[in-house]
């Protein structure tokens, strides 16, 4: 019988609905797939965990919960154990690799922001940690790295260089690609897409990575494949309603976005469910802003985030010959409002489990490679008083995968 | 192609100093393919271009406020509403309302002013507009919601028979029917709903009745083959009884309804309560390895999973029944041999899920019916979509034995439960249909 493959977890917190519990818990508890109790065909065996929260005496004292949740695991997890750095976590405290994967999952915890707003997570130097063990030992292992490379360009294509110079199997990304969609439909493989949009919501270096992720793991399926990006501006405030006025981008992709969600704050008091006028969209919608981008290819592409007016991620685009838009929600069951699990991390845990049983992603890390591009060309842009910035540094082509890489089952 | 515009978009109602009545425009066909697809505008500027009269719409509900259900289906007809990617304008309109109850926050005048249509003091001054002979095309009746007494098994006494028959006389007096469309289930009371439906045969108008259930999105997207071989069938639901329960019921039964030889009628039932519930799993009178995979597909475990996030096999950790709080197993034995069974496992979830195994399958075929967020609840966007179907097709998308036979099912599962959780015979449950070949969920 083949071993159980050993897999190393290097985290920035572990705490309750900390993107650490959502992805390491569905390793060790298991989680709901294929409508089974479905446990990974691994151990999770170690763990390092950056920020450890503490309690001072007076909140001991006043009975309140330790939040981090690392110690618990280990104590009622026998195989896991807790290293004191990331070397030890990837060579179980001995002198070289023994694991066969590693997770890294820098989201959540204290960290700086720096002056144009972006969290400052140690991906990439926990990342360089990770093959620092890789080099002195000979020999690599996979690596998930979750959400987006780093918050600095160079650091990305580093990390990406340094994937392919070792050869490891990389993926990275965030739960949009993969989770459920309403209605549950994918881009046809070489769609002749003429204009891509994701209406979401969420802040700034934040929740507009997770939208553009939905963009893009449709887009890249347009006919030749991603080819890269030319430049992205951003838009806000006033700039933003002179753009969508100026029809910069589609109304009828934009309206078909808000047709596919689930919350769309009614404009009228008394109604649940009605479509907004211009007047009542700028009432509920006090700081919209867009990142909108051309591809090498020429397709435009706009991520528009509408805070206040919706809670959920939708995407539409007009595909050359169809009469009305492609659209669907990436849907997110969200807790703790509207469900007590984030199972979307459940598609994401079972394409990362299939890369570490394989040594194969089952999609192209190239797209988290641009859409980290995109993310901070999209921060730049609006720390640059909505500059247009030219992005030569993003020619990433890539091609899709045949086969949908969604929860649909 | 034509772009649409969401800065066209009614601008009357944000000059106006005061309410006053707007004759709304024609509205476009409900079938997109009647307009040259070339020709089609956005959803807000298409109401310009039809010819055909708009279908005229009687509402007869119970109350009219924000969040109940009248407000939900009927607003859809007044405002529109989101399906398959747009903003769906019917081409019919509201021009009559009955409403039984006005509790604080009554919205009926309100919307009758904007909207342009009258409310009437009786059912049949509804269904004729105030005139002499039926003057709708369609009649809404929305019975949910509203100070309506229980009986002794717990069932709300909403008038939904009574409103039923009010237009049944009408149809009758004045020679014509229309088709007509029942919220939730026909009545608390098998016998009535059995002989709404025998006047619906005897005066051939459509009915479409039943729960949202059936027709929202399913987590993941999966139908029942037509003439599938099912050997058990499990729902798990949560919320009270006889509203929760019935929507439960009612999402089973669209799915096993899809089994080979079609619905046959129900031999017997029984619900149990308690302790029994799970004495009854240890004894294979349910299936745990159905109630795992439905389990598998809850979003919202309780326990352990509120206090620190985890996720968790709730059947195999143990947790399950230190959870749930009042558990009730709804036995079902169907004619046909097929068993099939609700648990209501309040206090462990929160959402609706099935799961049942198929012939020669070795894994049970499972998915969550996904109840969309309020205020918007969208799911009820998927069945006024159905309404409109019947309305515009003059037959009903799925059977109204569905829902009848579901009010048979709960009416008998709580007269179980009134008598002692004692196994009931329910010879009189000999309903037979078939279920329609194409799906109707949200799925495009």
């Amino acid at each position: 019988m083949a071993q159980r493959l050993k897999i190393a977890a290097v985290t920035t917190i572990y705490h309750k609905h900390s993107h650490t519990q959502h992805i390491v818990d569905r390793f060790l508890e298991g989680y709901g797939w294929n409508g089974r109790h479905h446990r990974p065909e691994m151990d999770l065996v170690s763990l390092y965990v950056d920020q450890v929260d503490e309690l001072s005496a007076e909140e001991i004292a006043e009975g309140k919960k330790r939040p981090d949740l690392s110690r618990d695991r280990e104590e009622r997890f026998p195989q896991l154990t807790i290293y004191p750095t990331v070397a030890d976590a990837l060579t179980l405290g001995g002198s070289e690799l023994a694991v066969d994967g590693v997770l890294l999952v820098g989201e959540h915890g204290k960290y700086q922001r720096n002056e144009k707003g972006q969290h400052l997570y140690p991906r990439y130097e926990l990342f360089k940690q990770i093959v620092a063990v890789y080099r002195a030992s000979g020999r690599s292992a996979p690596i998930f790295n979750d959400k987006h490379l780093s918050w600095k360009w160079e650091w990305c294509q580093e990390m990406y260089d340094i994937s392919q110079e070792m050869g490891f199997a990389f993926m990275a990304g965030s739960s949009l690609p993969v989770t459920w969609r309403t209605p549950s439909i994918d881009m046809p493989l070489d769609a002749p897409v003429t204009e891509g949009m994701c209406v979401g919501y969420g802040g700034v270096d934040s929740y507009d990575y997770h939208a553009l992720e939905t963009l893009q793991c449709m887009i890249e399926r347009r006919a030749g494949g991603e080819k890269g990006v030319r430049w992205v501006q951003a838009y806000k405030g006033d700039a933003f309603w002179e753009a969508h006025h100026a029809e910069l981008w589609s109304h009828e992709l934009f309206e078909a976005c808000l047709c596919r969600s689930h919350t769309l704050k009614p404009g009228r008091a008394g109604f649940n469910d009605i479509f907004p006028t211009i007047d009542e969209l700028k009432e509920i919608c006090q700081e919209p802003y867009a990142y909108q981008y051309e591809h090498l290819d020429g397709l435009k592409s706009t991520m528009i985030m509408m805070n206040g007016l919706i809670q959920d991620f939708n995407f539409a685009a007009h595909i050359e010959g169809k009469e009305q838009p492609l659209s669907t929600q990436m849907y997110l069951p969200m807790p703790p409002a509207r469900t007590t699990l984030a199972n979307f991390f459940s598609p994401l845990v079972n394409n990362v489990e299939k890369m570490f049983l394989t040594g194969k992603p089952t999609y192209p890390v190239e797209r988290t490679l641009l859409t980290s591009g995109l993310v901070i060309g999209g921060v730049d842009s609006l720390h640059q008083d909505q500059a247009r910035i030219d992005t030569p540094h993003l020619k990433i082509e890539y091609q899709p995968t045949a086969e949908s890489t969604f929860w649909r089952t | 192609m034509t772009r649409s515009s969401v800065t066209v978009a009614e601008p009357e109602r944000k000059t106006q100093t005061k309410p006053q009545r707007i004759r709304r425009p024609p509205r476009p066909p409900v079938t997109t393919d009647v307009i040259d697809p070339k020709e089609q505008p956005s959803p807000r500027k298409r109401s310009a271009m039809t010819s055909t009269a708009p279908k005229r719409i009687a509402v007869v509900c119970t109350i009219y406020r924000y969040l109940s259900h009248a407000q939900h289906f009927a607003d859809r007809f007044l405002v529109g509403y989101p399906y398959e990617g747009i903003w769906r304008r019917p081409d019919m309109e509201v021009v009559s309302l009955y409403v039984d109850q006005k509790p604080q926050g009554d919205q009926s005048q309100d919307r009758a002013r904007e909207f342009g249509f009258e409310v009437y003091p009786t059912i049949a001054e509804t269904l004729r507009c105030g005139g002499d002979e039926l003057a709708v095309d369609a009649v809404l009746i929305i019975g949910e919601h509203g100070d309506y007494p229980r009986n002794e098994k717990g069932q709300i006494l909403y008038p939904r028979y009574e409103f039923f028959k009010e237009c049944v006389k009408v149809f009758e007096k004045d020679g014509r029917a229309v088709p007509v469309y029942n919220d939730k289930h026909l009545s608390y009371s098998f016998d009535k709903a059995k002989e709404m439906l025998d006047d619906a045969r005897r005066l051939e108008f459509p009915v479409l009745a039943g729960s949202s259930l059936p027709v929202t999105w399913r987590l993941p997207d999966v139908e029942l083959p037509l003439g599938c071989q099912i050997e058990e069938a499990l729902m798990i639901g949560c919320g009270g009884s006889d509203p929760m329960d019935y929507h439960a019921l009612e999402a089973m039964q669209c799915m096993i309804e899809r089994r080979a030889g079609g619905e046959t009628g129900v031999k017997a039932v029984q619900l149990l309560e308690g302790d029994e519930v799970w004495k009854a799993g240890e004894e294979g009178r349910w299936s745990k390895e159905l109630l795992e995979s439905a389990l598998s597909r809850s979003d919202s475990p309780c326990g352990l999973t509120v206090e620190d996030g985890r996720t968790q096999d709730m059947l195999g950790n143990g947790e399950l029944p230190k959870l749930v709080e009042e558990p009730a197993a709804y036995l079902i034995e169907f004619r046909d041999g097929l068993k099939a069974t609700l648990l209501m496992l309040n206090g462990a979830i929160r959402d609706y899920c099935f799961a049942c195994r198929l012939e020669g399958e070795e894994n049970p075929v499972s998915t969550q019916f996904f109840l969309t967020p309020t205020p918007n609840v969208t799911y009820s966007a998927c069945l006024v979509a159905k309404i409109e179907e019947m309305i515009v097709s003059g037959a009903a998308p799925f059977p109204a034995d569905r829902t009848m036979i579901v009010c048979g099912i709960l009416e008998s599962c709580l007269t179980s439960k009134v008598e002692g959780n004692k196994r009931l015979e329910t010879p009189h449950l000999d309903v037979q249909y078939r279920a329609p070949a194409e799906s109707h969920h949200g799925r495009a």
